[in-house]
């Protein structure tokens, strides 16, 4: 991305066109925003404004994650079936353990148990890769399938919703008029963002993905720094799973399908490379609301929801287009 | 794919006159062939001689129709033709054997040969590939080459000179007046290379013009009948072998190799080695090398591609698994270390290919710079460009890295450049012991000069250094001492001021004093 600033040919000294080039998802995004104020009925209601928010938030917790394990050169399918299994984890916990715990702690084991799990699974991914040389394409494809079948295991296939009084609060809440998972969701922006560019660690996660063999014989220790990233991802799949079962007031095994699908999609769209060693969470924040607001917009427009598919594909595709054309024209 | 046939020399008789005149080729500023002019008469074994980035390869190419001459011809037969893709220079009969193998090995060894080609019968209505014929044809070509293989067995289930045999057949069976063979020894062993001479003989005596690309000496005098010298792209001479002498060939190839000023030698104090390596293998690499590393020492590793230099300085940077031996820096004993425990011991390694495995081409000069040293750089894992600034700037000037703004990604700094980085990004660990791994290649010769003097700079304060390159002239100015390594084991130690470019040479072709 810097290197647009140092574009010295023709093109690049006009101020708008360098700007184009420079922030190509961010102006689109606004002009997304600027169409649906104008065109679709009540989407710029504060309500509304709310309702995005809150619907981006669980995808973006995620997806920040993935962010890093993309860039690290690694993939995570896993995150919807593990989001849907740690709200089973915590329902079930309130379920069972109510009378041993009292009604919030077995909240709060359950909680702690599906964050454990959570980063245990993903930092496991990332060991299997090492160990036995199974790429996290296959093991996360695996894990899709098991945990879900695992999560209606759990709850017998039903919904489980002894929560707390109370508990509703984290997933559907609001605190000083913001829905409270959009808190969760800006916390988790500034940790990852600063987690990627002002640490070690951060440099090491690029490193690793940009040329792994390079990375090994600069002395960084490329496995530990997948499977951490990895680990790190399934901890906010728990949380965000969490979030979600608090807001539909259950945990159930059929939530979050396809979810993986939409964070993959938003982090691409953040410009991420699929190949590793590129990308930013800032381009995942323009992602997540990027997807957000187009599906929110045709929910209003009465687009129906068979469209609404097609739509999501095109522009998974055209941003990726946007992306390799935009790199060329640099 | 179909090839088009050549007409059939060995049949026609005597053909196969290959002249070159006054042959150029450029890539951008770099001129790789300048001015060749010289003729290969027919149905002889002409070898070509010349040391790395001579121009060898880039005749070949020529010839081959990969790419074409910027100036110049070359007639074949008395005819002037110009290629412009592989397909031409098989119709003019010249067909090559590449280094590396081409042959797919699940494939049978018939099916291989005429891969691309495959003869066809009509099988009701239908054109399906005509398996016994295809055998048989094959068949009478190996047999034809006095080869007893069988076509239809694998060819994964041959030996590498076996595979090597099989390029040659395939190539001959396309019947072509000029057999290029690049290198077809370098993956074989002895008894491998005797059968391989046979066949070579087998076709002289069919008068099938051959030019041979060699690095092994020995071979030369018996095989070739001329010898064909070319240095930094330029014809130097052809001799017969029967008229000439190994030292003289190495006299044509090298030139006099002025000696640039380098400081001179100290006296170093070989007391405590800083690096103890004793009877370190790996199978099918390198096996029992044992040497000691002093302070302030550059230890030059010489010998020919494929000796196992590189194997050697990765094995002991940990970068690779070993199978036996011991290695010991500053007296600890780091068998079997991680390049993560090496380099927290104080040892740094800059690899033979930069490009591919030195750096993180998409990241920033400032990045790699860093690289190595986040965990110093940083404040318990906290880093910042602030933070970095000063070990960026400080690499950037003493190395005298030219890179304008160091946000921008590695990728477009020149090949010297980018090698002073992959230096730099090691210097600023501040390494007690330094692997250089070609440190020259691909750079020009200023940035050449700088990387030497940083080298000597280094280890006048007291850093430990080997230094491989597979130019010969460079180890000789470079090191205090040198390893000669040959077919995976060290055969030789030379003092540098005591030796030459010729017995030196000598040693790496034939892995010891004659």
């Amino acid at each position: 991305m810097t290197l647009v600033s140092q574009t010295t040919e023709a093109g690049g000294q006009k101020t708008p066109l360098k700007f184009l080039k420079t922030y190509p998802m961010e102006i689109i995004l606004a002009a997304l925003m600027i169409f649906l104020i104008l065109v679709a009925p009540g989407f710029a209601s504060t309500s509304n404004v709310l309702n995005v928010l809150r619907t981006v938030s669980m995808l973006g917790i995620i997806a920040f994650g993935m962010t890093a394990v993309i860039i690290s050169g690694e993939i995570d399918l896993s995150v919807g079936a593990g989001a849907a299994l740690a709200g089973c984890i915590v329902a079930w916990f309130a379920d069972r353990f109510t009378d041993a715990l009292g009604d919030w702690g077995a909240v709060t084991v359950g909680f702690a148990v599906a964050l454990l799990l959570g980063f245990m699974l993903g930092y496991l991914t990332g060991r299997f890769r090492q160990w036995f040389n199974v790429p996290t394409f296959i093991t996360t494809l695996a894990l899709f399938a098991a945990l879900r079948g695992v999560a209606n295991l759990i709850t017998g296939g039903f919904p489980m919703s002894s929560f707390p009084l109370g508990f509703d609060f984290l997933g559907g809440g609001y605190l000083f008029g913001i829905p409270f998972p959009v808190y969760i969701f800006a916390l988790t922006f500034a940790g990852m963002h600063f987690l990627m560019k002002y640490t070690s660690f951060g440099r090491e996660v690029y490193a690793v993905g940009g040329n792994m063999e390079a990375a090994r014989l600069s002395g960084i220790d490329i496995w530990k720094v997948k499977a951490l990233t990895l680990g790190l991802t399934g901890a906010l799949t728990a949380v965000s799973g969490t979030l979600i079962a608090s807001q539909i007031g259950a945990g159930t095994g059929t939530t979050a399908t396809g979810m993986e699908l939409d964070v993959i999609a938003a982090v691409i769209i953040g410009g991420t490379s699929l190949f590793g060693g590129k990308g930013r969470i800032w381009g995942t924040l323009i992602g997540v609301l990027f997807l957000g607001c187009i599906s929110n917009g045709m929910t209003l427009m009465n687009v129906s929801e068979y469209w609404q598919y097609v739509v999501r594909g095109g522009i998974i595709l055209g941003a990726v287009l946007l992306n390799q054309v935009l790199e060329r024209v640099r | 794919m179909s090839y088009p046939q050549p007409r059939s020399a060995a049949l026609q008789g005597v053909q196969g006159r290959l002249d070159f005149r006054a042959v150029t080729k450029r890539y951008g500023p770099t001129v790789a062939l300048c001015e060749f002019t010289h003729s290969f008469a027919p149905g002889k074994v002409h070898a070509l001689m010349g040391k790395n980035g001579s121009g060898k390869s880039t005749l070949v190419k020529l010839l081959a129709g990969v790419t074409e001459p910027t100036s110049g011809t070359i007639s074949v037969n008395g005819e002037d033709r110009h290629f412009t893709s592989p397909h031409d220079a098989f119709a003019a009969g010249i067909v090559t054997v590449h280094q590396e193998l081409s042959l797919v090995p699940e494939l049978s060894v018939g099916e291989n040969i005429f891969l691309g080609r495959l003869p066809h019968r009509r099988r009701a209505g239908f054109s399906v590939v005509d398996w016994t014929g295809l055998h048989r044809r094959a068949g009478e070509l190996l047999a034809d080459m006095g080869l007893a293989l069988d076509s239809r067995q694998p060819v994964s289930a041959l030996s590498v000179g076996q595979q090597q045999v099989v390029e040659i057949v395939k190539a001959m069976s396309f019947n072509p007046s000029i057999l290029l063979l690049d290198e077809p020894t370098s993956a074989l062993a002895t008894r491998e290379v005797k059968q391989l001479f046979a066949l070579i003989e087998r076709l002289r005596a069919r008068r099938v013009t051959m030019i041979y690309i060699t690095h092994r000496m020995s071979e030369l005098f018996e095989i070739a009948d001329t010898c064909t010298v070319i240095r930094d792209g330029h014809y130097i001479g052809s001799v017969a072998m029967k008229e000439t002498t190994p030292s003289a060939i190495v006299g044509m190839m090298f030139g006099d190799a002025a000696r640039a000023t380098r400081p001179p030698r100290r006296e170093l104090d070989r007391t405590k080695p800083v690096l103890e390596v004793r009877e370190l293998s790996r199978s099918g690499h390198f096996h029992d090398v044992s040497f000691d590393l002093y302070p302030g020492e550059i230890l030059g590793i010489a010998g020919l591609l494929g000796a196992g230099r590189t194997e050697l300085m990765r094995a002991i940077f940990g970068a690779d698994r070993i199978d036996g031996g011991s290695v010991r820096l500053d007296g600890r004993i780091m068998t079997g270390a991680s390049p993560r425990d090496m380099r927290k011991a104080g040892l740094g390694y800059t690899p033979e290919n930069r490009k591919e495995v030195g750096l993180v081409q998409s990241r920033s000069t400032a990045d790699n710079l860093c690289m190595a040293s986040l965990g110093p750089i940083s404040n318990r894992g906290f880093i910042s460009r602030r933070r970095e600034q000063p070990h960026v700037r400080r690499q950037i000037a003493d190395l005298h890295i030219k890179c304008g703004d160091p946000e921008l990604p590695v990728s477009s700094l020149s090949g010297g450049n980018q090698q002073k980085v992959v230096i730099g990004k090691w210097l600023n660990r501040q390494p007690s012991v330094m692997f250089f791994d070609e440190p020259s290649r691909g750079v020009d010769v200023q940035a050449k000069r700088q990387i030497f003097d940083i080298i000597w700079q280094k280890a006048a304060d007291g850093l430990s250094s080997i230094f491989v390159s597979t130019e010969l002239e460079e180890v000789l100015e470079v090191a205090d001492r040198i390893l000669v390594m040959h077919h995976g084991a060290v055969v030789a130690e030379v003092d540098p001021t005591r030796t030459d470019l010729t017995e030196l040479y000598g040693l790496c072709m034939e892995g010891a004093k004659r």
